[in-house]
This record gives C-alpha cells, structure tokens and sequence, in this order.
C-alpha cells in the first residue's frame, strides 16, 4: 500500500460496479448517465499533518470552539 | 371518526384486531430488545426503519444516486496563524433521497468521513500523545485513561474541554461523537476489520463506542457499553463489544451521520409551493398543548431573518439559537449569537413545527440480559418540577450518535458495508413474518416510484442542492451536529464539492460540476 497524503480516503467501501451503473435508471424512465455517482464515499481518512507547523483538524476544530467560545470569528477563507 | 388503517410507520399491515397500543403477549422464543415491545407501534418503528433502510440502499443503486461528495475547509480563527500547504479539512458525503413527503422532493443526508479526528495529535503539556493508557469498566460504561499528565492546570486540550469563564464544566465539544481504537501508531493508517496482525497473522480487531463523558482534569473519557461495536479477528461485527477499547492504540472518530428528514431532526419544515395537487398542510403549526418548552434557532443575514432555501455561494448566514433562559444557551453564555427569549418553545411558527421530542438510541438500562444493541429508543424531552425547567433535552443537546437513526441513516450505513443489526423483536402478531416484510417492502418501492416520478415532474430546478442550501433553516443545525464545529465557522467557502468523475470544483469560486 502506498503511503496516504494528507486528507487521503484510504478505504472507499462503496463502489458501484459497472453493471450497477449501467443499470442504473431514474423512476420508470431510462436515462443517460456517465461517471461514477459514488466515488468520493464514506470510508477512512488520514488525517494528520506531516509536515512541522501543519495542523491537524481535531486541533482546526478545537482552535474553533475555543474561538466561539471568546466570541471570536472566523477569518475568512 | 373513521380510524386510518396501519399507525405511523407505514400503512403496509394493518395487524387485524389490534390497537397500536394494546398489550399482547411475547410469544418469540427469544427475549426482546425492546423493553416496551408489547406496543405494536414501537416494534413496527424499530423494525421497519431498519428494513426500509436496507430498500433505500438498494434503491440508490438501481436509481440515479444523489451523491455530493465534498471536503470542508475548516475556517481558521481571526488571528490565528495560517499552516501552509495543508490546511485542515473535514471530508464526507451529502447524500439525497428522494421523497415523496417533503416539499422539495429531497431529504438530505450527510456523513462525515471516519478518523476524521484523531487523539493522536492530542498533545499534554509535555508533548506525550493521548493513548489509552488503561481502561476500567462498570455494568454500563468503559473509563478509558488517557496517557499524559492532565490537571486543572493543564486540562485536555479542545475541542475534548473548552474553558469558559463563569461557565461551570465548560464545553466538552466532542461528547456524543463515536471513538474507535483504530490508529496503531502515531500517523498510522487506521487499521480497517480486515487489517491483518504482522506479528500473529490474525486481524487486529477493534471497538467503536460512544463518548457520553469527558473528565477533562483526569483525562478519563467515559464510553458508553449500550450501543457498541467490536470487529472481532473473525471480520465480522458484534454489538455490544464484547472487550474494551485495546490499551496502547488512539482513539479515532467514526462515521458521523445526520438527516434532515423529520424522522431524525423530529421536525416538520414549512411547505410553502403550490406546485402540483398536494394536500398537506402549508404552515406547520403545533397546538398550543403541545408545545414543549426548549430552543430553536433562526437564520440571518446581516441581521434580518433568512429562510429561503438556498444562496449562492459567498453569502453566509449566522444562526442564533434561542433559548428560554440563560442557563439553557447552547453554547453557554459568551456566544455572540445566542438570544435569550423566556418562555421560548421548539416550534418556530412559520418556518417549523417540531415535534416535541427526542428518541435516543436505546435506554441505559436494559431490561433484559444480553439484549442487543438496537433496541428502542428512549424518549426525552425536558423536565421540570415547581413549574421552573430543570432541564432540556432537545436536538441541541450534544449527544448527537445518541439519537435514534432515521431510515435515510440506515441506508448509509448498509452502504458503507455496515449491516446494521436488526432489532430482535419481529413486528408479527397474528399473520406471518414474511408477509408483513413482503409487505413493508412494496410499499417501499412504491413510495420510492413515486418520490423519482415526483422529481421528475417538478424538476431539479426546485430541488436546493448542497452547498447552496447548507444553511438553510433545515441544514444548517444539522451541518452543525455533521461537522461539530460552531455554526458561525459553516461558512460556504470553505466547500470544495467533488463531481460524478471525481473532480474537484469550488463553488465560492464560481466551480461547477461537469456536464
């Protein structure tokens, strides 16, 4: 297994196969469909910094309550 | 008046000769979960929630799936120093089902990836990770030590424990997220059920609970027996574990669920388009004896009130929750969007009616020995004695893996290869099983033929899609609870969305998906 980057999903356990998704339709009606309608999906993800001074999202997440909580707001993105 | 046939979860079967709530005898051979399961209704909820689950799973696959895959950027506080490269994120799926009960033809669903947060980036004053250090246990809880020195001097760092001036216990952000002792070593991979021992050639296994307590100046989190899971070195998941979470290893958040639909929010939205030949009511309203004191929330923009469904991609609104007293602020006091209003309800007339209650998952003592793990939820509301609330307990209250799954959950959860158990009480009086569930299936389907022909009829062009609707008044509590942070740091630019071929866009930026 290769090494995950940062953010990576290491396991996406839902992935429709190909039959699936040339069956899929849309009530009673046929229609034309491309891509795969589930790729990004519910599974791990990595979520550590590697690099020194990176911050991971349980820190992120800690920073904004902190922040909330002394009344302070976000910066902007 | 003339009585509908079937009760509430679903007309499939009506059972012949009963009352919803009309005792009856247990005559399965194997005792229940449910400790009031002699009510028809309650074993019909409990069950048909799960098995309609499973239809909906199935369904996504032979019907178009509405997947919105997205990864949050998560707003950095005013002054706080940027990190580069690598800015922390949030990833997860909106999901959504078609309906034919809701005005816009969608509910919405949304997960939030596992391991998203991660213990062990949880530092002590000296720098030492929080690992499980030791674990204790009584008939119903695990209390986990973790490693480090933790003091009132040095408490768990947040979100674990947010010190609030004047606020006894402070914020404890992160009570009510499941844990799972997946990460092996620090910045390791989490290890998956079929993750394989180097050293023994076995499975390593795991545990997932629920946090339902954090002693932040001993660092003790208390976990929560009733409800958890262990992947045994057999691959297969057994509830409730039957071990404690593994001495050694970091905790890691599991797979985070909301929904917007009223089974889960225990709400019921607005339905303000005259499109089609629809009979439900416009405006919900609750009777007045009803009413249940609690909170609700409103959205803004620039200070006026904002309810329509969607905005476009850089205009924010701030959600203020009120509350009927001071001490029932969500978070406490020192929020700069929190209003107090006495004698405050959970309905927000025009906007919502809620239902006045709050199903968690299963009660915290089982009646009977062994039982499993999903049973029937236990019902909360609020509490009072001398005419003065002594407590609430709403959809505000941070126990959010608590609360009982809806169907839409359900589904996610088969899809994600997690068969949910069944509850152990079958839904059969005098007929059979199998035609009940024959039953409950067609109907299922039915509704499911109904809700695309409906979003085929009035068109995606009247559905609110995510982002655009993440902070709509049925969002944007539940983005709240799906992502755990506070509501004033939902904001829409930090939505990278992900289309069919897996490209990344950013709407605040003008991205669109691909044709």
């Amino acid at each position: 297994m290769t090494v995950p980057n940062f953010g990576d999903i290491v396991e996406t356990n839902f992935i429709y196969s190909t039959e699936q998704r040339t069956k899929r339709k849309f009530g009673d009606s046929e229609i034309q469909v491309s891509g795969n309608p589930a790729v990004y999906h519910a599974g791990d993800v990595v979520n550590l910094p590697y690099g020194s001074g990176e911050r991971s999202t349980i820190e992120a997440i800690g920073l904004a309550w902190a922040a909330f909580a002394s009344g302070v707001l976000p910066s902007g993105l | 008046m003339v009585r509908r046939s079937g009760n509430a979860f679903g007309n499939f079967g009506k059972i012949t000769g009963g009352d919803d709530f009309s005792v009856k005898p247990i005559k399965a051979e194997f005792g229940g979960s449910v400790p009031d399961s002699l009510y028809t209704v309650n074993r019909e909820s409990a069950w048909s929630r799960w098995r309609r689950g499973y239809e909906l799973a199935t369904a996504c696959i032979v019907d178009n799936s509405f997947d919105y895959s997205f990864n949050y950027f998560i707003p950095i506080p005013a002054g706080t120093p940027g990190t580069g490269g690598n800015p922390p994120t949030i990833p997860g799926v909106f999901k959504g089902f078609p309906t034919k009960n809701k005005e816009l033809g969608m509910h919405w669903a949304g997960a939030r990836i596992a391991g998203s947060l991660r213990f062990d980036n949880v530092l002590d004053s000296g720098g030492t990770p929080a690992a499980i250090a030791s674990v204790t246990e009584d008939d119903e809880f695990w209390y986990v030590q973790l490693a480090g020195t933790w003091s009132t001097s040095n408490p768990l760092p947040p979100p674990l424990y947010v010190a609030v001036p004047g606020v006894p216990g402070g914020i404890k952000a992160i009570n009510g997220e499941i844990l799972e002792d997946r990460i092996i070593d620090v910045g390791g991979t989490p290890i998956t059920r079929d993750t394989i021992n180097p050293a023994n050639q076995t499975r390593y296994g795991y545990v997932q609970a629920v946090l339902v307590e954090t002693n932040p100046f001993t660092g003790i989190l208390t976990l929560r027996k009733r409800g958890s899971v262990e992947a045994t070195p057999d691959r297969i998941l057994v509830t409730p574990a039957t071990r404690p979470p593994n001495v050694g290893r970091y905790f890691m958040t599991g797979t985070r669920y909301c929904c917007s639909c009223q089974d889960f929010t225990r709400r019921e939205y607005a339905y303000l388009s005259s499109l089609g030949q629809r009979r439900v009511a416009k405006f919900p309203l609750s009777r007045a004896a009803y009413l249940k004191p609690g909170r609700y929330e409103v959205m803004r923009i620039a200070g006026k009130v904002a309810n329509q469904a969607m905005t476009n991609a850089v205009t924010n609104r701030q959600m203020e929750i009120i509350s009927p007293a001071p001490e029932y602020n969500i978070p406490p006091t020192v929020t700069p969007n929190s209003l107090t209003i006495p004698g405050s309800t959970r309905d927000d007339p025009g906007v919502f009616r809620d239902f006045g209650s709050v199903y968690t998952r299963s009660t915290s003592d089982p009646s009977v020995p062994g039982a499993k793990a999903e049973g029937l939820p236990s019902f909360n509301d609020y509490s009072a004695a001398g005419n003065v609330i002594t407590s609430l307990t709403d959809t505000w209250t941070p126990l959010l893996d608590e609360f009982r799954y809806c169907k839409h959950i359900y589904a996610m959860k088969y899809e994600e290869g997690v068969f949910p158990p069944e509850p152990s009480d079958f839904p059969v009086m005098e007929e059979g099983m199998a035609e009940w569930e024959q039953r409950l299936v067609e109907q299922t389907e039915k509704d499911q033929e109904q809700a695309a022909t409906n979003l085929l009829k009035y068109g995606l062009s009247y559905m609110d899609v995510p982002p655009y609707n993440c902070q709509a008044p049925m969002m944007m509590p539940m983005m709240q609870k799906l992502f755990n942070v506070p509501s004033t740091f939902v904001l829409m630019q930090g939505f990278i969305m992900y289309d069919k071929n897996g490209t990344a866009y950013r709407p605040s930026q003008g991205g669109n998906p691909a044709s």
